[in-house]
């Protein structure tokens, strides 16, 4: 297991959101996890993960945010600036 | 009851972005489809079949088509266009269709769909082109390269072409090394009034080799497995590219043999992207010095179905494609002649090919359509030489 996961709630639920659409086992999915540091989260994988962030957390991914959402902190940051953080 | 038309409601209303991706992706659903409408509303969808079928199986052809309907258009995001340069509206001299010239003079002979002899006066305007693609090469000390026009299927296998670009995809082989079967088609091979040579399919050897769909691609594979020097790696090539099209197969707009002119650039992503975009600048140059109408705007490519919505996405999110798209007077519309691409690390993780320090390399291609960029040229300039450009006059007289 990572060393670098938190007990942060969200960072969890975007964690079991990425482990889903990755299909990594979630011990695989660290708090600093980037696009590109898996084989797995590659352009598909990518699109996977904002489909899956779409359904668990309610949210309409557009093309800007596509680009912008490209690490497990930057997808926090994302979801807590947009008060999206709560559950769906 | 049977009918050679189809009509009905698309399972969900494909988005105005789409129709044409979808549209052109009907073109594969079916032999027996002749001819596919979308209604500019997205909502309703019109086949024509080539000879009446009973309501059954009308019934299992809608079936794949809402399959490819469902497949690209539910859920789609729209992209996010963005316009680099803009001069569609310059002024040109011509405004019909070059076609029906070009092949009243010679210049065009048709040997089937999709595949077209050119002429003295096509042949000279494209090495006019190429010449100034050379040109753009050099300034980049781009190093020269010829490829075959055989790719091996493990090659394309590697980089996953064959789940992203089935439907365009052109198989080579041969017969099989046996004399009996050799004989037997040396003695009876024939083509039918379709053309379609009549052979067993037993005859051929297994396929291991297809036409390659792109020139860029041959250089990754002589870079796989191995470390980039530090300075990267700029190189250009022409090729021939073959890209099935099915009922898009249309005059010089949409070839299944083509040709194309790249230069490539692999190395950090700094130095792709900066290259690429001094590639766009210096080609605005060329493109403004003879008055060529034409727009660059961020675009996707043909993804089959199963990938399209994805992959579009994710290249129009992160800007990986602009087209060089020129303007057709005669249809007003456009017609991609070129295109500026990065990849990211694509081909640099699929193939292992690394940076010096040990990272995957990152990869982009200016690409031209030779047989696009001539034709969209005469068809803003037309064919009586004292309109062109004056820096073609002196070499064409």
């Amino acid at each position: 297991m990572s060393e670098n996961v938190s007990s942060n709630p969200l960072t969890n639920r975007i964690r079991e959101a990425l482990s889903l659409a990755l299909q990594v086992p979630i011990e695989g999915i660290s708090d600093d996890l980037a696009f590109g540091d898996l084989p797995q989260w590659d352009s598909m994988g990518h699109m996977e993960v904002m489909m899956r962030l779409e359904e668990s957390f309610g949210i309409e991914i557009n093309a800007e945010t596509i680009a912008a959402l490209t690490s497990v902190a930057a997808i926090r940051q994302y979801l807590e600036s947009n008060h999206l953080a709560a559950p769906s | 009851m049977t009918s050679s038309s189809l009509q009905f409601a698309a399972a969900v209303t494909i988005p105005d972005h789409l129709i044409g991706e979808v549209h052109s992706k009907l073109a594969y659903v079916d032999e027996r489809i002749a001819k596919a409408h979308i209604s500019p509303s997205g909502d309703q969808i019109t086949l024509e079949l080539k000879y009446a079928i009973p309501a059954a199986e009308r019934a299992a052809i809608e079936e794949k088509v809402q399959r490819v309907v469902l497949s690209m258009a539910k859920g789609a995001i729209r992209p996010k266009v963005q316009v680099l340069e803009d001069y569609l509206d310059r002024p040109t001299p011509f405004a019909a269709d070059p076609m029906p010239e070009l092949l009243r003079r010679g210049e065009l002979f048709q040997e089937a769909e999709g595949i077209y002899a050119l002429g003295p006066l096509f042949t000279r305007l494209i090495e006019w082109f190429e010449n100034r693609f050379l040109q753009l090469a050099d300034s980049f000390s781009a190093r020269p390269y010829r490829f075959p026009t055989l790719i091996p299927a493990r090659f394309l296998e590697r980089v996953g072409y064959f789940r992203a670009f089935p439907h365009s995809l052109s198989f080579a082989t041969h017969l099989r090394t046996d004399l009996d079967q050799i004989d037997a088609f040396a003695e009876g091979a024939s083509c039918d009034e379709h053309g379609h040579l009549k052979v067993p399919l037993e005859s051929f050897a297994p396929v291991r080799t297809l036409l390659s769909p792109a020139v860029c691609y041959h250089l990754y594979f002589t870079l796989a497995d191995q470390t980039l020097p530090p300075q990267g790696v700029v190189a250009t090539a022409v090729g021939n590219c073959f890209r099935y099209e099915s009922l898009n197969l249309h005059s010089l707009e949409r070839l299944w043999n083509f040709t194309m002119r790249e230069v490539i650039f692999v190395g950090d992503k700094e130095f792709v992207l900066a290259n690429r975009e001094l590639a766009r600048q210096r080609m605005q140059r060329v493109f403004g010095e003879i008055g060529f109408a034409y727009r660059v705007e961020s675009a996707n490519d043909p993804f089959f179905i199963g990938e399209f919505r994805k992959q579009a996405a994710f290249q129009s999110a992160f800007q990986l494609k602009y087209e060089i798209r020129a303007r057709l007077p005669f249809k007003d519309g456009t017609l991609a002649v070129g295109s500026y691409n990065y990849h990211q690390d694509f081909f640099g993780r699929h193939l292992n090919i690394r940076l010096p320090d040990g990272s995957p390399a990152h990869t982009g291609c200016v690409a031209f359509g030779l047989e696009r960029i001539a034709f969209a040229f005469l068809a803003q300039f037309g064919f009586d030489s004292i309109h062109w450009p004056s820096s073609m006059q002196e070499v064409f007289g």
